[in-house]
């Protein structure tokens, strides 16, 4: 399938956190044209598992959550409107005068009002809109509101998929659609290689909130490396050069704490070997990907991240560049399938000190 | 109940200090369940055998407090908070340390504004003129809780340290109430939920239930010009659906929500911002244990005067007895 084609699928489909139930046969679907063995858990990850060539294969375990953000309602005002609460880091300044839909008995299409400013007060428009000062109007009548949609369902935002000129896509539920359609990619690359290990590719549930996905997981199959691919920061006008990276300027590979360094410099490697450009991702500290939780599962699991950049996170209005899924992916399945060599104890007392 | 009720919120037992309360539950329930024990953390574990799923509900039995951190030379104690406790709702109150010594807790005078009210710029009085004199009584590190008497009014319980004690009396009844179950039912009191969901996690990597439900208060949206939550006191038993640290998993909320609505047991959803309770590190335990959380609606949590109605209470019970007797 080609990269568009797919991206646009899986962008399509509704995973809202917390809220995944439904959608994990339809990613499982995905995984199954290019794997035998994919199975759903008790949380709704959905994992792939390739068997290596090699009796004494490692484990690697690529993860790319699918969830989206999204919104829960949590209270109803007169005349039709629905309060909300968020699900995941929603930007709420993008939600004003958004469409959605609110996955009641039925799913109800709503848009989120946003005051004109001709009716702001001088204070109004220096003030950041809080997600308390937007509701859901729906045009019901409050009887049949109540009767469709209760206190906790799920509400999503709705936005076409678009095809930009520039080889971009631009549309919801990128972050991180393109992660897994990186994953799929991969395994249809690893569908016609030998490989020594046992790869396991997820795509995980409620990393949006707190990498609950990548959590269990992790716990689940106890890998000895991890590889999470996830979005970074797409490059924009006004945005910090040092945590923005350029669009189809090559992949992003996480450097920094939470990182396996002898790891990653075989990544580089890699990439350099297959002329696969790379960019440096540094994160200081916590990265806010499933790197954070996979590194300090279980004893220690060694972790490298792979990224694609992408603009505007957490809108409505994401935009990624198709070539960079396409490479990110050829960078995973060549580290998946390469000869990854394990470090033994000594190596990795070793690179403790350094 | 209310005798259950007054024992338990009476009882001292802040985070970390559960010893005297832990008692109170163990002797209110010995004899009634199959096991009884604590593990390292100071969980109090209380298991009904069955052959069926594994269900844990998981109560904690700490409260918030504040602990002694600098003894002034004029005996005056500086403290801190152990959990939530807000510096409003201390000023003016009573606190009480383990060994019975009770103290005021008051502010520097030269405070001019209630929004600069900070711990540092209060202290606690136990009537006492110098730090040798106070050290005979509480030191460094020693913890107090709120004093507050438990009363039954209007058809509410007021009192201090409903959260959680309500949950554990919930917990306790259930036990008195149920003879025999096909699930095996696990009831854990837990310890150090105030300082951040400490004991619950552990006690369920321990156990590993197939499923876990939190019982604990939570917050309401119906006193005069509060902030909008549709949380009503006298409205049911809480189902949670997503709070600041857990959204429930399917398979616990669904099945609550379908009990209520067959038992015809009243019930509301809760979905808030901030806050957790055990389910959210229940939930995250190993490779992830299906959690959810039953809530009784608390008003002023966190202060001596919490009120919970008692018609909530006994759908609380109705609806988790109702969980634990059915097939999965």
């Amino acid at each position: 399938m080609r990269t568009d084609t797919l991206l646009e699928k899986l962008c399509e489909i509704d995973a809202i956190a917390g809220f995944e139930a439904s959608a994990s046969d339809e990613i499982k679907k995905y995984f199954e044209q290019y794997c035998d063995k994919v199975w759903v858990d008790t949380f709704y990850n959905v994992i792939a598992y390739k068997k290596g060539s090699s009796k004494n294969g490692k484990k690697i375990m690529i993860t790319a959550h699918y969830d989206q953000i999204g919104m829960i309602v949590s209270g109803y005002e007169k005349n039709g409107f629905l309060r909300v609460s968020n699900l995941g880091g929603i930007d709420m300044k993008a939600l004003l005068a958004r469409e959605v839909t609110v996955r009641g008995k039925k799913d109800i299409f709503g848009v989120i009002g946003a005051k004109p400013p001709h009716l702001f007060s001088s204070d109004e428009m220096k003030k950041n809109v809080k997600l308390t000062d937007l509701f859901i109007d729906t045009g019901l009548p409050d009887e049949e509101l109540k009767e469709t949609v209760v206190v906790g369902d799920p509400v999503s935002i709705n936005s076409p998929f678009v095809r930009m000129i520039n080889g971009c896509v631009a549309g919801r539920n990128l972050d991180n659609r393109c992660g897994v359609a990186a994953c799929v990619l991969a395994l249809e690359k690893l569908k016609n290689s030998e490989h020594e290990n046992d790869v396991y590719v997820i795509a995980t549930v409620q990393e949006e909130a707190g990498l609950i996905g990548a959590i269990s997981s992790s716990h689940n199959i106890e890998p000895d490396i991890a590889v999470v691919i996830d979005v970074c920061h797409g490059d924009m006008p006004d945005a910090d050069k040092a945590s923005t990276f350029a669009l189809g300027k090559g992949v992003p590979v996480g450097v920094g704490p939470a990182f396996n360094r002898k790891f990653t410099e075989q990544l580089l490697e890699i990439a350099d070997r297959e002329g696969i450009p790379t960019q440096l991702c540094v994160e200081a500290g916590n990265p806010g990907t499933e790197a954070w939780a996979i590194q300090v599962s279980g004893m220690g699991i060694a972790v490298v991240e792979v990224c694609i950049p992408l603009r505007y996170m957490h809108t409505g209005a994401e935009l990624v560049n198709l070539g960079d899924v396409d490479i990110a992916s050829a960078l995973v399945a060549k580290f998946a399938a390469g000869r990854t060599v394990i470090p033994s104890k000594e190596d990795a007392d070793d690179s403790d000190i350094n | 109940m209310i005798e259950l009720v007054r024992e338990l919120a009476g009882t001292y037992g802040p985070s970390g200090r559960e010893d005297e309360i832990r008692d109170v539950i163990r002797k209110n329930i010995s004899g009634k369940v199959d096991e009884l024990y604590t593990d390292t953390l100071g969980n109090l574990i209380a298991v009904k055998k069955g052959n069926g799923k594994r269900i844990m509900l998981a109560a904690h039995m700490d409260e918030i407090g504040v602990v002694a951190t600098y003894i002034e030379e004029n005996g005056f104690i500086r403290f801190s908070n152990i959990g939530g406790v807000s510096p409003v709702f201390s000023l003016g109150q009573r606190v009480r340390f383990a060994n019975g010594v009770c103290g005021c807790v008051c502010y520097e005078e030269k405070l001019k504004e209630l929004k600069d009210l900070k711990f540092p710029r209060m202290f606690i009085d136990i009537g006492t003129n110098s730090r040798e004199e106070t050290m005979e009584y509480v030191s460094p590190g020693d913890i107090a809780v709120f004093e507050a008497d438990t009363i039954e009014q209007n058809g509410k319980y007021i009192s201090k340290a409903l959260d959680d004690r309500i949950g554990c009396a919930v917990l306790i009844d259930l036990i008195r109430q149920i003879k025999e179950v096909k699930n095996e039912v696990v009831f854990v009191f837990t310890v150090q939920e105030e300082v951040g969901l400490r004991g619950a996690g552990t006690a369920a990597y321990a156990l590993m239930p197939d499923l876990a439900i939190a019982v604990d208060v939570t917050n309401t949206g119906d006193t005069p010009r509060c902030n909008p939550l549709s949380i009503e006191l006298g409205k049911g038993a809480a189902v949670m659906i997503k709070d600041g640290r857990t959204i429930s998993h399917p398979l616990v909320k669904n099945k609550l929500i379908d009990l209520a609505k067959r038992f015809d047991i009243q019930y509301q959803l809760e979905v808030i911002e901030k806050g957790g309770n055990d389910a959210g590190s229940i939930h995250t335990t190993a490779g992830g244990i299906p959690s959810g959380a039953v809530s009784i609606p608390c008003r002023y949590m966190h202060s001596p005067c919490e009120m919970v109605d008692i018609g909530d209470v006994k759908s609380a019970v109705n609806l988790l007895k109702a969980f634990i007797l059915s097939e999965f």
